[in-house]
């Protein structure tokens, strides 16, 4: 999140500022890509990619803070990710040979979850085991930076059903820790 | 083998929901809070970690994409000035950028090479990047200022989405604008401005290959919409493209977005 300054960095931008840009895309395009690596995880550099495109041909007009710009740009990537058509299935029916290994979610690395410190992408793994619905809702409020308003408009969904959500996917996210700690 | 605090089966249902909201709300976890809490909000730390490498790999990408439509030359670049901001330049460019929109192409530049804007736009891009000179048959800017029989858009051509977007806006907010000399050619081409309707219903959306989702209010999820104002602009449809590019110069504009 870019904060206090994020009035003038957006304006800048929509003067043509590279500067201001290059802010505004390196505070979204992380976020962007760890929400895209779970709702389209073969396409997200693709996605991402052309949700920028897309950000960058409304930039001029666009009005509003922080919240509504966020709101903005996941709202743009979700709907290029149904574009391409390759929305991702919780229980692929696909043989696992004709799936790439590199697309496979794959299980925290143990090494990684020996440290204390957990690592982002283990984390965007695990967050990829729980259902469609509790993955998308935990990644829009927590990586994103929605509220349970916006994520329940993004999604379609009564704001009730999203607190619900999040909150199942994260206790499901618990015990998928304690079982990886587990393993080891 | 590491000792974890959280190893062994977990009793998840002893995660309440008020403790959840509360490290959602970005709270530190509490000292005396249950131990099977902290995965969670180790989980929502890494989530919001700083961004690694490959995160940012796309940079040069969407820096280029960005410049192409938006770009401003840094103070060390000369070859391509832009002039300052003198209306009728700035009219030229705002009549040229919606040409550009209307006709689906990215760029003031390819169209100023291709030789496809309004005459002054024309002009203003042969003088500053050396685009080809504006030809005789070169469309007719539609500002007031310009010629003393603006011709407008032709509507039968594709120019007639971007008209269309805007008559359709205009019709909504309930303006006079529908008599201007751009939505009179869409009259025409309509057979009459009763069938305009009918007319705009068959024109396609250019480049409909691929679904273009560019925002339309009715899925958008808050009041900002990023297409603008387009009914203030003076000239009315091409600026009015459903990508929203009614001013690409944050100064003064005569319609005075807000």
């Amino acid at each position: 999140m870019i904060g206090d300054r994020f009035a003038a960095v957006l304006a800048a931008a929509q003067g043509g500022n590279e500067e201001a840009f290059s802010r505004l895309w390196r505070d979204g395009n992380p976020p962007l890509l760890r929400y895209l690596r779970v709702i389209a995880p073969d396409v997200a550099e693709d996605v991402a990619s052309d949700t920028w495109v897309q950000v960058v041909r409304g930039l001029a007009g666009f009005r509003g803070d922080e919240q509504a710009w966020r709101a903005w740009l996941f709202t743009t990537a979700r709907r290029r990710s149904i574009d391409e058509g390759r929305r991702r299935s919780r229980r692929p029916t696909a043989p696992l040979e004709d799936v790439a290994a590199g697309q496979l979610p794959t299980a925290p690395d143990a090494a990684e979850m020996a440290l204390e410190r957990l690592g982002t992408r283990s984390v965007v793994a695990l967050v990829a085991e729980l259902p469609a619905i509790q993955a998308e809702v935990i990644l829009l409020r927590v990586v994103a930076g929605l509220d349970t308003e916006q994520v329940a408009q993004l999604t379609g969904r009564s704001p009730g059903a999203v607190r619900v959500a999040v909150h199942r996917g994260l206790r499901r996210l618990a015990q998928l820790l304690a079982e990886a700690g587990v393993t080891l | 083998m590491p000792n974890f605090p959280w190893s062994g089966r977990p009793d998840v249902s002893a995660i309440s929901d008020a403790s959840l909201s509360a490290l959602l709300a970005g709270a530190e976890l509490p000292p005396g809070a249950a131990p099977e809490l902290r995965p969670v909000a180790e989980a929502l730390a890494a989530l919001t970690a700083a961004p690694t490498g490959d995160e940012l790999a796309g940079e040069a990408e969407a820096l280029a994409v960005f410049r192409e439509r938006l770009g401003v030359p840094s103070p060390t670049r000369r070859s391509r000035r832009r002039p300052t901001l003198l209306s009728p330049l700035l009219s030229a460019r705002a009549a040229a950028a919606a040409a550009v929109a209307a006709l689906g192409i990215g760029g003031f530049a390819t169209a100023a090479f291709a030789g496809m804007l309004p005459a002054p736009a024309q002009q203003f891009a042969h003088h500053t990047i050396g685009a080809p000179a504006a030809r005789a048959s070169q469309p007719t800017s539609t500002h007031p200022s310009a010629s003393a029989t603006p011709a407008g858009p032709d509507a039968t051509g594709p120019a007639a989405f971007g008209l269309c977007t805007a008559w359709a806006h205009a019709k909504q907010h309930g303006t006079a604008k529908q008599k201007a000399v751009a939505f009179r050619n869409l009259a025409a081409a309509a057979g009459g401005a009763g069938n305009v309707a009918a007319y705009c219903g068959t024109v396609p959306h250019p480049g409909a290959s691929r679904s273009h989702s560019t925002g339309k209010p009715s899925s958008h999820p808050t009041p900002q919409h990023p297409t603008g104002p387009p009914s203030t602009h003076p000239t009315g449809p091409p600026s009015t493209h459903p990508t929203g590019k009614p001013s690409s110069h944050p100064t003064p504009h005569a319609t005075g977005e807000p």
